[in-house]
This record gives structure tokens, C-alpha cells and sequence, in this order.
């Protein structure tokens, strides 16, 4: 009995990994699914950061602002890719096609400073690299 | 497929089979986990393919395995025999590998270690490996992870065999009681401890849980066990579980680590298959079993009362303690959690025994550390060192020191809830009570070395910010506190702090700790206080002379051309976003100061170092 | 008991119970530690996030939150050091860092914890400055205003919401400083769960939830508090009147308060503006040339008496009819039964119990000796199981459906709930019997055939404490789950399930209201239902019983105290000659010996001409009858048609003389609660206008027409009651301001009884009834082909002449809507929301069609509170022959499309 309410969130994240985020319908339906309080699968939805109830761009930028990225220039990393995109941390570009988060690790300090385009590394970043990286994400689609 | 083990000595037996196994002659281990970042894979299948055209696959083998720990030498690979280490390899390379060092015996010196001209090829004679003591990394790196068989004719399992058949619960918990192995999670308790009173609690339903919710910015140890050897943390949970009496385990995984949990996926369905996991393990009515669960995105799950709410598919909000998790944890069973490391350092007790395993380490600490080393540090990666190794032989003889011969100026240990530790503690042996005692915690084994360039302020400024976004918002002190905290320092980095500030921060800080309902809230204010305490002249300088002596924060700097270098090249004018820089070709460029966005891109760019950051 | 232990907090030596915190243990020493998001009242875990709580343990470091903390034998707790009391000012500081400092036009200024614990603790201007959460304040529904910059995340609102009452409206969303209180975003507010209750804003330390309707309307030093009982239904909360410049500015609970604990359901929160109403009665009306016109008291009394005195000199007492109220007081009760008896001299009077639970009476009567609620509320917190029957609770009787709620989820006991419609309470039922409309009988027998056929009864109770097993055992033996399944539509396997859910229980509680009651075998489902308690033990102990839940607030009362056309107050029966001979003596006249006419029996009468008068206290029959055509028939047939109440209702608009009298908040006396507690309810506001006390004006009419009752106050009246009435021989009001009182109550040294039956049964030894299935009077068929079934919602109240007038809760559920299966709404081509003619043989109405899977294909449901679409248009008046109550809860219909 107990496993099964507990498994509400990786119902959660599978509902997710098929709309890319959480719709309010979706939402609701896991409440029923789960007998678990609507107001409840929210708590749980915008406490968790993985969790997403926009819809989201195409490809997610994961800019790690971990403490060896940040020591060794995160923050123009980030600054870079705002520029570029014309967004801020945490919103998505117009046209759906990126969006940009910041993330507290990846794990991957020693490529620092770090960004992650979906399942993509790329390391050792210069606010140039970032720009021509997007740019050419940009001009393959 | 190996056939379910029912027995130990079936499982003794296939272990000998495994090793009496023909060998081949070369095995190639490349990291295919952490160097994934940088085209792992695609070394691997270069290296396969290369192997398959030589017809040469009786011969060599490529092992795909976890972290080889010396990460800045991403891609990584061993070939071994004879242990050559190769670094920064791409499929380019491979052909090359193959015929020379592989076929012809040839080293490949540009793929080398190497410090100025000193070359050095076997892995075992690197500075970087020499001096640590791989004891629960030991077969990290060598292993592929994915492969039950390989794992266990490299000793996986070994232990588990000896504590079912030869020893009681009370007895499994009296030997890591006396091996003194205390929890690599952060606090340092005795895991010995920890286990008599899960077992002492009352109740048939009992739960184990590996807390692998590694959320620490710049630590990455556990994230390199998980997908380098899951089946060493698997066994320790295994023992655990008996020693307390448990039926159950929840390994709790960060999502962030897609590779970890893949593996630790493989692993449990491997040990489930053959009867290592499930109801009576190798016939000696032992039942367990283990589920994987996945974070969501949130720091504070790291907490145990966070993570068991997380794990009951809560929100991860901390829950006062008494009662510990130990008598009513996850839904309000008696709940034993520990760390991936923690787990990953039992089968090591159980197989050298509680004596030989106390030998590493100092009085109070025993066994050996994983630390995550990075930031300004040449040799970044991970490194196992026995408790009590002083932090200059970590940075410098292990990491190799700073690079581009700046100075070393601070470590920051035990990531947001440790501390900045100054030069005048490099020598000081670091086990749990040294570093607590200089304003610094173990944590998890974070350790970001910083050099000159890095500002103090703006290293409380940006941990404050992290445990501030990452608060869970359920107590005052940490919901509200780090958040004013956050705001004085960021007001004294933009240079409009005053002096009463500094004040302000260590009562506030003060008050913090003492008041918040769980370990992040209560060392939260760490970083800010240790600064303050070792680097109070930075906070002076950026509230007194309005000025980052390590020009590093952004609304200090001003960017200046010099006109005595400048060139007239006009690269920085070009990529200049904001049209700040002017002038004519062949003529000294100007930036004018209410444009710039100080972005640094000039700087950068320019190749005559004509610009300058004040 | 647990053991005790011992520890010093600040010099003082406290004594507790193991597993007490710190807090608890210094709150009993007389100790206060400021706290902000703990509140002992809700009886739930502490969450320990204000940290206010801090206290030092001599001899470790650091403070530790005395709420969480556990107290431990010998150690010394100091509560109160400087450097405490530093700490403390730092939260509250960190707190006013995010917060308005207008507490000078705060609502909750003089009421809030924060103000005054920045007082007591001396913060003045907080150290700290910074971004501080601004929004503005949010409305998502009539009553609750959440001000979110005022909200100090204390988290107490969100624990009452979920795990107090059960309804998880509402919960934290976001994160760290983000972090805020909110229904679903982005949710509709009438898809909500959120039932305004407002229980959120009783127990809200700070003004982040405040009640719309009271906003500027006062201060708490500005507001008389008085406390009383709530007028609508049956539960009996106590709430607080606030009032100022004699008008009712808003109810709460308080905390630990009643029976409720302080808690309250959405009426009797916010439902009490009607008090207020313009419209209500301020002067007596006398028709003259058929049109209701203002007179003086003198005037209309008169008028009255005189055609009162005319009726019975013509056409004998028995002419005249009087209906009593269950709104009215135990007091004004007992005064119309004795005016109708011995001023009038006839035994027809009644009132509307007799339309919900007179079969609960006339069946727990039989079986047991005593026609109540035999337990207490409180034993659901003792329940090991319980059965709701015919009771949607959680809208009917919502605090005590969220006591039930709260066994189901927190004490995760088994929960059989039988009902065919897929009621609030069906979501934590551990089993859902759906049994078809009227088929009560069959699914109780049964059960009880499988308790039986497995051994499951206890045969030790069934030996010593009843009588006519082999008569129950005889009857039930044909009712196989199979058989049962057949008539009740209930898969055998369910019935089966529930039967040993409820048998092995060991204390298991039966809880029904009027889905048992309202059919023509009403009586015959309480006494199978009486049956199934008695063959299982599950009488006479705690958490165990027979419960049927009462309609109105003081529906008990009225007819404790005997407006009942058959017993004198306390169940004393006319025709019992020694009875009669008290009264007669106390009384000082003849009464009649004869059994008088019924509600029905007194319309039926009036529309056939031998009831010539009719006396109606604060009732309503012209909505709340069945077959309103027939109603109306009768009332108009009438010679002499007196109604006293505080509106102009349906049935007052035919009256012949009208007069205005008082409502639950301008009165002083006792009502009694579903669960026989006797509560004091107290005056809060002067009437409105000339309206009179309704005891006042019955005994001036007694004297006009030559029969002299008089009382100096309603405390007199009590002391005539207790000499009269042995079950509440012992009750005065000397005893009830210390606390209320159950009833047996025979003494004035008696503590009053938590729960009946408890050596013996009243009657002695407890009797099975066999019962068999009689199908309802008025099945579906191919004209009518749907059933219908009436009821209430939670929003509204009987005739809706209280609730319909008030503003929250008439913006909650402004228009009525009859329940449609989406199945039967698609053949009918009917859409939510349209309208709809809905026709029975009897009448017909429109109404709003509510499409939803609540109700079961075929049957329809409808609430009967709405003037403007009356349910008991469609009604049957079928009767059950025992109690004459009326089919309310099955009767044939068809629908079609509104003109």
C-alpha cells in the first residue's frame, strides 16, 4: 500500500517524459490515479526542480553553476548563453526552442565550467564557445 | 548467463571459473562514464572497430569501465598489460594505440602524462595515483560495471558470503563498530552506531536505504562508485541489511546522474537474477532486496528526513528529529540510511577485517577518504587517500598544485555546508574532527581548490546563493535568514555593503545554526562564516575601498584598454555585444565604461594582453 | 497508563507522561514558550518550522524546538535566557524583515501572534531589510481572503486542511523563499476540494487568511464574544458569535471548543448573515382583505386567541393542529407541546422529526427501549470500524463526516460505506456498497445472514443481553449473499466483505441518517440495522452503537421534550395513565388520552376538512413536506392558519396571522444535540424590531385563551422540565454553564451517559425484529422511468429560509441542479448545466441539470432546499405505517426538456 502512493512520483516523471511537461489535465488525473489530493501533486510538483508544469523548448541548456564552474567562470558562461538567447535563467525562448536552466552540479567538475544541451556535455566553456555552440544548434534545425 | 546461485559454495565455485577463464592478452579500460563528457563512447567503438578489422578480438579486449579518478585526463584509458595510462584520447588516436603501443609495445608520449618534459606512461608510477590508497576505488576503473561476471572475479561479493555463514548480526555490527567507520555522508557518525539502533528498534519491517542523492556542487565520488563498481555499495547494503535485520533497501539516486542509474539499474537486476538479491540468498535464508528510486531536483533531499519524505513521494521537507529515522523513518518504519560511500566501505571492513581496516586513518577517523578534487587544481579528479593526509599532499603532491603558477589561497571543503580552509592549514592531517575544528566540515568530499583569482566574498556569496535557492523553505531561520544573508552579501560584493554588515552576518549567521531544523539550514552559514574568520580583509576591501582584490566581482571591475599595447587590431571591438569598444584600425581602442557589461569576452580575446580588469 | 517522568523546566518541577514534549510538558506547569506554527488544539504533530519554540537543556549544546523535542526524566530545560529570548527576537525580526508592518489597519491586529510576540520579546525596527513577498491579497471563493505577505509559512492552515479535515484543498507550493500556500494553480475554484470551511482562518496565527465579509467590520477589542451553539444541524458545534453595535459581524470556532473542538463546517462559518436580514419579520401581520398588513402585538394576539377559542368551541380541540419547531429551543418546545396539550387540549402536535427520523425513534424504541444516537461523537475516535448507511455524512453533518474521515485515514480504519450514490465519504471507503434505491432490508439481513452462516456473531451478548434470536435467525436465513445481490444490485462477494469487516471489528459503530429513515420501511430498516448491531455486541460499549445522525440542531431536543403527537416530553406515552396523571397534576387540567395527528395526518386532515387550525412554530411544511400540491391544498383549506417564525416563508405567506419571532442568536436557552447533549445557547443580539421571544408569545396566547402559563425566564422553564421529564431530571442551568450534559440524565449528582444501553437495554433486554424486504410504494416504470431521490448539499439547510439568505453561502450554490448520470443525460440530450423539467405524478419542476457519475444510471438526485424548483413538488407522501414518516428518498419520475 505504502510503495504503491510512494511511486506517485515516478508516475510522475513517466507522465512527464511523454508531454515533455505537466500539463494541468495530466496533473489531475494522476490526483485520481493515485487518490493523492490534487493540491498534494502540486506540493510535490513545484517543490521538485525536475519537475515542470510549462511547456518546455526543444533543447534544454543545463548550465552548471557548481563551485568549480563557478570558480572558473560559470557566471559568464551563463551570461553568454542569457545574451545570446535573449532569455533569462529558468525561461524559454519564444519560438520554443531552447530552454535555459542552471543546475547545481553535474557531476562533471573537471570539465568546468560545464553546460549540458539534453544529453550533451560540452566542457571547458568561454562565453565564445557558448556563442557559437548555440549558434550552431541554432542553424541545424 | 550464469545459473541462480543457491549456495556459497556455488558462488565460490563461479568465481573460480570466472578467473580460470582464458584471459586476454591486452585489455584496453577506458572510462566510459565521466569521459563520456568528452567522446568516451565514440573512442570505445573506434577502438572495437579498429580491433575487429586487425582481427585481433581473441587477443585484446576493450573493457568499458567506470572512473579512472584522473579526470582531467578525460578521455582515459589503461592498457594494461603493462598499465600504460593514455589521457585526452580521441578516436583519432586509436588506430594509432593499436599498432604502436598495443601490437608494437611503443609508447605514445603526446597521450602521456607529462609535468614540463618529465613523461611518465605506467599508471601506477603518476604522481596522481601514487600517493592515494585506493581502497574502495580499487576496482573503479577496472571493472565493467555492467558485467556481474567480471565484477566477481574481481571480488565482488566476497564478503557477503563470510558474514552469512560465519557470522551473527550482533557480531557484523561489532566489527564496523570496531573498524570505526563513520558515515562519509557529511556528519561523521558511527556507522556501527547507526546500525544497533535500527536493529535495537522495534519492529519486523525494517528499511535500508543508500543515499546516493549526492547534491553537493563539486563532489562527484559517489556518482563515480555508483557507475563505476554499483556492486560493491550493493554487497555493503547487502551486509547492512543483515546486520540490521532488514528486508528491504531503497537506493536513492539523483536524476541528474543518468549513467549512475543506468548501471546501478543493471547491477540490481544482474544480482537479482542469480540470486544474490531476492528471498533466500545463496540458500541462507537471508531475503532482501533493493529498489531504486530517483530524486527530483532538490538539494535538501540529502538530509535523511527530507529523502525519506521524498521517498514516500512527499515533498522533501526536512521533519524534526527525535525521532530518528532509526525507530520511525521511512513510513515510519526503523529506517537506516547511509551514504554510497559508506556502504561502498563495508565489504572492505568485512573482507580486511575490523583491525587491519582501523590500521588506515587517525585516532578518530578510520579508513581512507574519497575526495572530489577541482577548481584551480591541475589534477582534477578523485582521489582516495587514508583519513589524516594533509591538504598539501592532496593539492600538490596528488593534484599536481595550481595551475599557471598562481598561488593557492583557500580550499573549500565539504561544499555548501563546509568551509574555506586558508594556506596556513595546508599541513593540517584532515580527518573529521581536524576540519571541523578550523570552521570547515568533511561533507560529503568536496574539495574546490581556489587561487588568487578567486574572491572569498564571492565564494560565500555564491554558496549562500545555492543554499538559499535551495532551501526547502520550511524553517525560518534557514527560509528567511540565508535569504537576508544573501542580500548583505551581494549588496557588499556590488561594493555597497557597510561595515556593520560584517556583524550582522556572523550573529545572524550564528543564530542560524543554532536555530535550523536540519543540517542544511544549520551549516548553511558555514562558508560565510569561515570566510569572515580567515578572510575578513576581502569583505573590508569590497565595503571600505569598493574593490575585489581579486578582481572577480563583476560590479567592482571596470575594463581599460592600455594604449602603450593596443595594437588596433580591432578583434575586440568585433566581438564586443554591446558595440562598447571603439576605435579606428591600427589605433589604440577604447571601451567606454557605461556600455561595457564586463563580460570579459575582450579580455579574452585580446591576444596582446592590451586589456586590463581593475 | 504510560509512565511518568519527571523534569525541572525554568526552577519548576513538572511531572508528565512519557512521550510528552518539552512544550506540552511546560504548558502543563503553567509555562507558555512562544510558539507560531504549533497549535496544540489540532492534536496532530508538531512541523517545528518557526524555531520560535527554542528552549536550552543544561548540559548540551545549542537549543533544541521544545515543541518536537521529547521531555526526558531528569534533565533541566531553561525556557526564558537572555540569549533565548535574543534567538527569538532574531526569528520574529527575520519574520517582520517579510512582512507589512500595518498592523495599525491589520484586521488582525490585537489577535495575532506575531504582533504579539514582537511586543513581548521588544523587537522594535528589524535589523534585517531585504525583498520582501508583496503580492496582492487572493479571493478564490466568497469567503477566504489569503493575504500572502502577511503569511509566515507557519503551515497550520495546511495541516487542518488535510489532516483535520480531511479535505486537502489546499497545501505548500514552491520552494525555499518562494515557497507560498495555494489551491492548485491555475484551478478553477468550483473544481476545488476547498469547501470553505474556513477552519484555515481560525487557526491562523497571523492575518495571512481573514474572512471577506468581516473585513473592517471590527477588532477583536472591538467584538463581544459570545458563545452558543450553531442553528443548523445536528452535530451541535459551539461557535462564537462576535458581535458589535448589536450586529453579528462573524462566527469562529475556538479553540478546543465543543464537541467540534473549535472546528466548523462552511454554514457554520459563514452562513449566519441571515440574522441580519432585511428581510426579516420586525412586527406582527394580520391578514386583512387577503393581504398580510402590519399590526401591534395586541392586535394579533387577540386576533389569534379569539379564532382559536372560536375553532375549538365549534369543532372541538382536535381541530386545532399545532407544529412545533426543531429549530426552536428545548425550552420553547416544551412550552408549545404544553400549550397545545393543556391550553388547547389536543395531542396534535408535532413537528419535523417526524419527516427524518421518526422511524428512527419508533424503530430504536422497539429494539432497544430508547430512540437515539446511542453513542457518542467523540467514540469515532474509538471506532474499529464503522458502517455509514444512508448518511452522506461529510455534506450532511460535516464535522462529524471529518471525524469518520479521519478514523478512515488516519487510524486507516475499515470504512463500508452503503449508498447509492458515490458519495464524498465512497473515495475513503474501504468498501462501497451501491445497493439500489430502498433496498435496505435486504443488504442489512444479509449481512447479518453472512455473519451468521460464518460464525461471526457474538453469541455470549446474543445469550445474556437479548430476546427473539431464533425469530432473526429464521428470518435472514433466506437472504443469501446471492439473494441479496439480486435485490440490492450489490455483488454477493461485497456484501460478504463488508459483513466480516464489520463483525470482526472490535468495537464496531453504526452511523445512519435519513437515507435509512425516509422510506415507507423506514422503521423496518433502523430495526434491521439494530438487529445487525445487536447480533455482533456492537451496543453498549464505546466506539460501538446504533447512530443515527439528526437532521436539525435541535431535532433531539424537540423531541425530547415532547412535541410529539404520542409522548409527553421525555417519551412518557399519552395513553400511559400514569403519565397523563402527572402531567395532569403539574399542568393543572385534563389532557386528552389520545395518540394525535401526525404532520402528514394533520395536512391530510386539513385538506379533508376536519382540521380546521393550524399553529406552526418555525417550520415550513409548504417546501419541506411531500407532495407540496397536496400541501398547499390542505394549508388553504384551513379556517385559522397562525405561523410564527423570523422570515415571511411559503407557508407564512398563507397565514392568517404572522407573527415575528427570534432567532438562535437573539435567544437564551438549550438545545440538544444529535449524540443527547444538552447545550446552553445564549443571547448574542436584541431581536430585530417587535419580534418577540417565541416562548414569550406562546404563553401570552395560553392566556388570552384562558389557560395561564408563565415563566420569569427560560431557566424557570428548565427547573419544570427536570421535575417532569426523567432523562433530564438532573439538568439546570447552574449546571450547564459549567459544561453541557448527555442525557440520561436522571439526577443532579448524574455525570450524564457517553453511551446507552451500556449493562442493559433501556427496554431491558434488547429485541430482534425480523424484518422482511418490502419494495419502495413507488417503483420506476415506463412512464416514469427514473428514480428519484431528494436530499441535501452542503452549502444549504432544509428550506434554505436561513441559508439561501446568506451571502457566502448563497454565492457558493446560488441555483439548485438535479444529478444526472452522463450515461442517461446523453439519451436526453441534456447538457450540464441545462435546464431541465423534471415530472412525477404528483407535480412537476425545472431545474438545471448537474451531469455527473455521482448518481447511478436510472436514478436521479435532488436537494430539496429550493423555493424556485421544490423538490417535494415531485414527492410522495407514501407513509410508513409505524411512523408515518414519507417516501422522501424514492419516487418515480421522468424528464424532459424545459420550455
Amino acid at each position: 500500500m505504502c510503495f504503491s502512493r510512494s511511486r506517485s512520483a515516478s508516475v510522475t516523471y513517466q507522465v512527464q517524459e511523454c508531454f515533455g511537461y505537466l500539463p494541468p489535465p495530466a496533473l489531475k488525473e494522476i490526483s485520481q490515479r493515485t487518490n493523492i489530493r490534487l493540491s498534494r501533486v502540486y506540493g510535490v510538483v513545484t517543490f521538485y526542480a525536475q519537475f515542470y508544469t510549462e511547456p518546455r523548448g526543444r533543447h534544454t541548456i543545463r548550465v552548471c553553476r557548481g563551485t568549480a564552474c563557478h570558480v572558473k567562470g560559470a557566471g559568464r558562461v551563463l551570461d553568454a548563453a542569457c545574451r545570446e538567447l535573449g532569455i533569462t535563467e529558468g525561461e524559454t525562448t519564444p519560438d520554443l526552442m531552447f530552454c535555459l536552466e542552471t543546475v547545481a552540479c553535474l557531476g562533471t567538475c573537471f570539465l568546468a565550467p560545464v553546460m549540458m544541451i539534453d544529453n550533451q556535455y560540452f566542457g571547458r566553456l568561454t562565453p565564445q564557445r557558448v556563442q557559437s555552440i548555440l549558434r550552431d544548434y541554432q542553424t541545424k534545425q | 548467463m550464469i545459473k541462480p546461485l543457491t549456495s556459497i559454495d556455488e558462488l565460490s565455485k563461479l568465481r573460480a571459473e570466472l578467473a580460470a577463464r582464458p584471459r586476454p592478452e591486452v585489455e584496453i579500460r577506458v572510462c566510459s562514464t565521466g569521459c563520456r563528457a568528452l567522446g568516451a563512447l565514440e573512442v570505445c567503438e573506434a577502438l572495437e572497430q579498429e580491433i575487429e578489422s586487425r582481427d585481433l578480438d581473441r587477443r585484446v579486449r576493450v573493457v568499458r569501465t567506470g572512473c579512472h579518478g584522473l579526470c582531467a585526463g578525460a578521455v582515459a584509458m589503461v592498457i594494461d598489460p603493462p598499465g600504460i595510462f593514455y589521457q585526452g584520447v580521441t578516436p583519432d588516436d586509436v588506430p594509432e594505440i593499436i599498432q604502436s603501443t598495443v601490437l608494437n609495445g611503443e609508447i605514445i608520449n603526446r597521450l602521456c602524462w607529462a609535468d614540463g618534459d618529465r613523461v611518465i606512461a605506467r599508471q601506477e608510477d603518476i604522481p596522481f595515483y601514487k600517493h592515494q590508497t585506493r581502497l574502495v576505488l580499487r576496482n573503479c576503473g577496472v571493472v565493467d560495471p555492467r558485467s556481474l561476471e567480471d565484477c566477481i572475479a574481481h571480488g565482488a561479493y566476497s564478503a557477503l558470503p563470510q558474514v552469512l555463514s560465519a557470522m551473527s548480526p550482533e557480531q557484523v555490527i561489532s566489527e564496523v563498530l570496531a573498524s570505526g567507520l563513520r558515515g562519509r555522508g557529511g556528519a561523521g557518525f558511527p556507522t556501527g552506531r547507526k546500525w544497533q539502533f535500527a536493529r535495537a528498534a522495534a519492529g519486523e519491517l525494517k528499511y535500508v536505504i543508500c543515499n546516493a542523492d549526492e547534491g553537493d556542487p563539486g563532489a562527484f565520488m559517489d556518482r563515480a562508485l555508483l557507475e563505476g563498481d554499483p556492486h560493491l555499495m550493493i554487497e555493503g547494503m547487502l551486509i547492512g541489511a543483515y546486520a540490521i535485520g532488514s528486508g528491504q533497501g531503497i537506493i536513492y539516486v539523483r536524476a541528474e546522474y543518468p549513467i549512475a542509474i543506468e548501471h546501478t539499474q543493471i547491477a540490481l537486476a544482474r544480482a537479482r537474477q542469480v540470486g544474490l538479491l531476492g528471498t533466500n540468498i545463496l540458500g541462507m535464508g537471508f531475503d532482501f532486496d533493493i529498489e531504486i528510486r530517483q530524486g527530483a531536483g532538490a538539494f535538501v533531499c540529502g538530509e535523511e528526513t527530507a529523502l525519506i519524505a521524498s521517498v514516500e513521494g512527499k515533498r522533501g521537507m526536512p521533519r524534526p528529529r527525535p525521532p530518528f529515522p532509526a525507530t520511525s523513518g521511512l513510513y515510519g518504519k526503523p529506517t537506516n540510511i547511509n551514504n554510497v560511500e559508506t556502504w561502498a566501505n563495508v565489504p572492505r571492513v568485512i573482507q580486511q577485517g575490523a583491525v587491519t581496516y582501523s590500521e588506515i586513518g587517525t585516532e578518530g577517523s578510520k579508513g581512507t577518504k574519497i575526495f572530489a578534487l577541482a577548481g584551480q587544481v591541475r589534477n582534477t579528479g578523485l582521489v582516495e587517500v587514508p583519513m589524516g593526509t594533509t591538504l598539501r599532499e592532496i593539492i600538490f603532491d596528488i593534484g599536481g598544485g595550481i595551475p599557471r603558477g598562481r598561488k593557492f589561497k583557500a580550499a573549500q571543503i565539504g561544499g555548501p555546508s563546509g568551509g574555506c580552509v586558508p594556506p596556513r592549514y595546508l599541513d593540517l592531517p584532515i580527518d573529521y574532527d581536524s576540519v571541523e575544528q578550523i570552521g570547515a566540515i568533511m561533507g560529503s568530499g568536496g574539495l574546490i581548490v581556489m587561487d588568487e583569482a578567486t574572491c572569498m566574498v564571492d565564494i560565500a556569496q555564491f554558496f549562500t546563493e545555492f543554499v538559499q535557492k535551495e532551501s526547502c523553505g520550511k524553517c525560518v531561520p534557514c527560509r528567511v535568514g540565508t535569504k537576508r544573508m544573501l542580500e548583505m552579501l551581494t549588496r557588499i560584493t556590488e561594493g555597497e555593503g557597510e561595515l556593520a554588515d560584517i556583524d550582522r552576518l556572523e550573529r545572524l549567521g550564528q543564530m542560524i545554526k543554532q536555530t535550523s531544523l536540519c543540517g542544511l539550514g544549520q551549516t548553511a552559514p558555514n562558508p560565510v562564516l569561515s570566510t569572515i574568520r580567515y578572510f575578513r580583509d576581502e569583505y573590508e576591501a569590497h565595503i571600505l575601498e569598493k574593490r575585489c582584490p581579486a578582481c572577480a566581482c563583476q560590479a567592482l571591475l571596470t575594463y581599460r584598454i592600455r594604449a602603450d599595447i593596443c595594437t588596433g587590431c580591432t578583434a575586440c571591438a568585433k566581438v564586443c555585444s554591446v558595440g562598447a569598444i571603439s576605435g579606428e584600425p591600427k589605433q589604440p581602442h577604447t571601451i567606454d565604461i557605461s556600455t561595457c557589461i564586463k563580460c570579459g569576452v575582450c579580455y579574452q580575446t585580446c591576444k596582446f594582453q592590451a586589456i586590463v580588469v581593475e | 497508563m504510560a509512565d511518568r517522568i519527571s523534569l525541572k523546566i525554568d526552577a519548576v518541577e513538572v511531572t508528565v507522561p512519557e512521550g510528552a514534549t518539552i512544550l506540552e510538558a511546560a504548558l502543563s506547569a503553567g509555562i507558555d514558550i512562544p510558539h507560531l506554527c504549533y497549535d496544540p488544539q489540532l492534536g496532530l504533530p508538531p512541523t517545528s518550522s518557526c524555531r520560535l519554540c527554542v528552549v536550552q537543556i543544561e548540559g548540551t549544546p545549542g537549543l533544541v524546538a521544545s515543541c518536537s523535542h521529547p521531555a526526558t526524566s531528569g534533565i533541566v530545560v531553561h525556557t526564558d535566557t537572555e540569549e533565548i529570548r535574543q534567538t527569538r527576537r532574531m526569528v520574529i525580526e527575520l519574520l517582520l524583515s517579510d512582512h507589512p508592518h500595518d498592523c495599525l489597519t491589520c484586521e488582525k491586529s490585537g489577535d495575532c501572534d506575531l504582533q504579539k510576540y514582537a511586543y513581548e520579546l521588544a523587537v522594535k525596527e528589524p535589523e534585517h531589510v531585504g525583498e520582501a513577498v508583496r503580492p496582492e491579497p487572493i479571493q478564490d471563493g466568497p469567503a477566504i481572503i489569503y493575504d500572502r505577505s502577511k503569511c509566515i509559512l507557519c503551515g497550520r492552515c495546511v495541516e487542518v486542511c488535510h489532516n483535520v479535515e480531511v479535505t486537502g484543498a489546499i497545501d505548500f507550493l514552491g520552494r525555499g523563499f518562494d515557497t507560498h500556500i495555494g489551491l492548485p494553480p491555475g484551478l478553477p475554484r468550483d473544481q476545488s476540494v476547498c469547501t470553505e470551511c474556513g477552519n484555515c482562518i481560525d487557526v491562523c496565527p497571523t492575518g495571512a487568511l481573514s474572512f471577506a465579509g468581516a473585513e473592517g467590520a471590527g477588532r477583536v477589542w472591538e467584538l463581544e464574544r459570545t458563545v452558543t451553539i450553531c442553528p443548523y444541524c445536528g452535530v451541535g458545534c459551539q461557535i462564537v458569535l462576535q458581535t458589535r453595535n448589536n450586529r453579528l459581524v462573524k462566527i469562529t470556532g475556538a479553540p478546543g471548543l465543543g464537541v467540534n473542538h473549535g472546528r466548523l463546517c462552511v454554514k457554520g462559518h459563514f452562513g449566519f448573515d441571515f440574522i441580519n436580514h432585511p428581510e426579516r419579520l420586525t412586527q406582527p401581520l394580520i391578514r386583512r382583505n387577503g393581504e398580510l398588513t402590519p399590526a401591534t402585538w395586541e392586535e394579533a394576539l387577540d386576533f389569534a386567541a379569539e379564532r382559536l377559542a372560536q375553532v375549538k368551541a365549534d369543532f372541538g380541540p382536535d381541530a386545532i393542529g399545532g407544529l412545533s419547531s426543531a429549530k426552536c429551543t428545548n425550552e420553547e418546545n416544551y412550552v408549545m407541546q404544553r400549550f397545545m396539550r393543556a391550553a388547547v387540549g389536543t395531542n396534535n402536535i408535532d413537528h419535523c422529526a417526524r419527516l427524518c427520523h421518526a422511524s428512527t425513534v419508533a424503530g430504536l424504541a422497539r429494539a432497544f427501549g430508547s430512540g437515539a444516537m446511542t453513542n457518542s461523537i467523540e467514540d469515532f475516535e474509538k471506532a474499529d470500524a464503522i458502517f455509514v448507511i444512508g448518511s452522506n455524512t461529510t455534506e450532511c453533518h460535516p464535522v462529524i463526516g471529518a471525524a469518520i474521515k479521519r478514523a478512515a485515514v488516519q487510524r486507516e480504519v475499515p470504512l463500508i460505506v452503503a449508498d447509492p450514490r458515490a458519495i464524498e465519504l465512497t473515495e475513503f471507503a474501504t468498501v462501497h456498497l451501491c445497493q439500489k434505491h430502498g433496498t435496505d432490508v435486504a443488504l442489512i439481513n444479509g449481512l447479518i445472514h453472512v455473519i451468521l452462516q460464518e460464525g461471526l456473531e457474538d453469541k455470549e451478548f446474543i445469550a445474556a443481553r437479548t430476546e427473539d434470536f431464533e425469530q432473526l435467525q429464521a428470518a435472514v436465513a433466506p437472504y443469501t449473499p446471492e439473494f441479496a445481490e439480486k435485490i440490492t444490485g450489490v455483488p454477493a462477494e461485497d456484501i460478504i466483505r463488508a459483513a466480516r469487516l464489520y463483525a470482526k471489528a472490535p468495537a464496531a459503530s453504526i452511523v445512519f441518517a435519513m437515507g435509512i429513515t425516509q422510506h415507507t420501511t423506514g422503521t423496518d430498516n433502523v430495526l434491521a440495522l439494530a438487529n445487525l448491531a445487536m447480533v455482533t455486541g456492537n451496543v453498549g460499549k464505546p466506539g460501538a452503537g446504533v447512530n443515527p445522525l439528526r437532521g436539525q440542531n435541535n431535532v433531539q431536543g424537540a423531541c425530547d421534550l415532547g412535541a410529539l403527537s404520542n409522548v409527553y416530553p421525555g417519551y412518557q406515552k399519552v395513553d400511559d395513565e400514569q403519565a397523563r396523571a402527572n402531567f395532569e397534576a403539574a399542568w393543572g387540567v385534563l389532557l386528552p388520552a389520545n395518540v394525535g395527528l401526525t404532520v402528514v395526518e394533520m395536512i391530510n386532515a386539513a385538506a379533508e376538512g376536519d382540521l380546521k387550525a393550524l399553529y406552526i412554530i418555525g417550520e415550513n411544511p409548504m417546501l419541506s413536506d411531500p407532495d407540496l400540491s397536496h400541501v398547499e391544498e390542505g394549508l388553504r383549506n384551513l379556517e385559522l392558519l397562525i405561523v410564527q417564525d423570523i422570515f415571511l416563508t411559503e407557508t407564512a405567506q398563507l397565514a392568517d396571522v404572522v407573527l415575528p419571532a427570534t432567532g438562535f442568536a437573539e435567544k437564551d436557552g438549550t438545545f440538544t444535540n444529535t449524540e443527547r447533549r444538552v447545550q446552553r445557547v445564549r443571547q448574542a443580539l436584541p431581536p430585530p424590531g417587535e419580534a418577540r421571544l417565541d416562548w414569550e408569545i406562546t404563553c401570552d396566547l395560553a392566556r388570552r385563551l384562558g389557560y395561564e402559563m408563565s415563566y420569569p425566564d427560560v431557566a424557570a422553564i428548565q427547573d419544570e422540565i427536570a421535575q417532569l421529564t426523567p432523562i433530564y431530571g438532573g439538568i439546570t442551568y447552574e449546571r450547564l454553564e459549567q459544561g453541557s450534559l448527555q442525557w440520561p440524565c436522571p439526577d443532579s449528582t448524574h455525570p450524564g451517559t457517553p453511551f446507552l444501553h451500556k449493562d442493559q437495554f433501556t427496554r431491558g433486554r434488547g429485541k430482534f425484529h425480523p424484518v422482511q424486504f418490502i419494495p419502495a410504494q413507488e417503483l420506476p416504470d415506463d412512464d416514469y422511468p427514473f428514480v428519484l431521490s431528494t436530499g441535501r448539499i452542503l452549502q444549504h439547510f432544509h428550506t434554505g429560509t436561513m441559508s439561501r439568505r446568506t451571502k457566502v453561502l448563497d454565492e457558493l450554490v446560488p441555483v439548485g441542479a438535479i444529478e444526472i448520470h452522463p450515461d442517461d443525460a446523453q439519451e436526453l440530450g441534456v447538457g450540464d448545466g441545462q435546464p431541465v423539467k423534471v415530472i412525477s405524478r404528483r407535480g412537476e419542476i425545472e431545474i438545471a441539470a448537474r451531469v455527473t457519475d455521482r448518481v447511478v444510471p436510472g436514478t436521479v438526485f435532488l436537494a430539496f432546499h429550493y423555493r424556485e424548483a421544490p423538490a417535494n413538488r415531485l414527492t410522495i407522501a407514501a407513509l410508513d405505517p409505524v411512523a408515518k414518516i414519507p417516501e422522501f428518498k424514492v419516487c418515480a419520475v421522468k424528464i424532459g426538456p424545459a420550455d
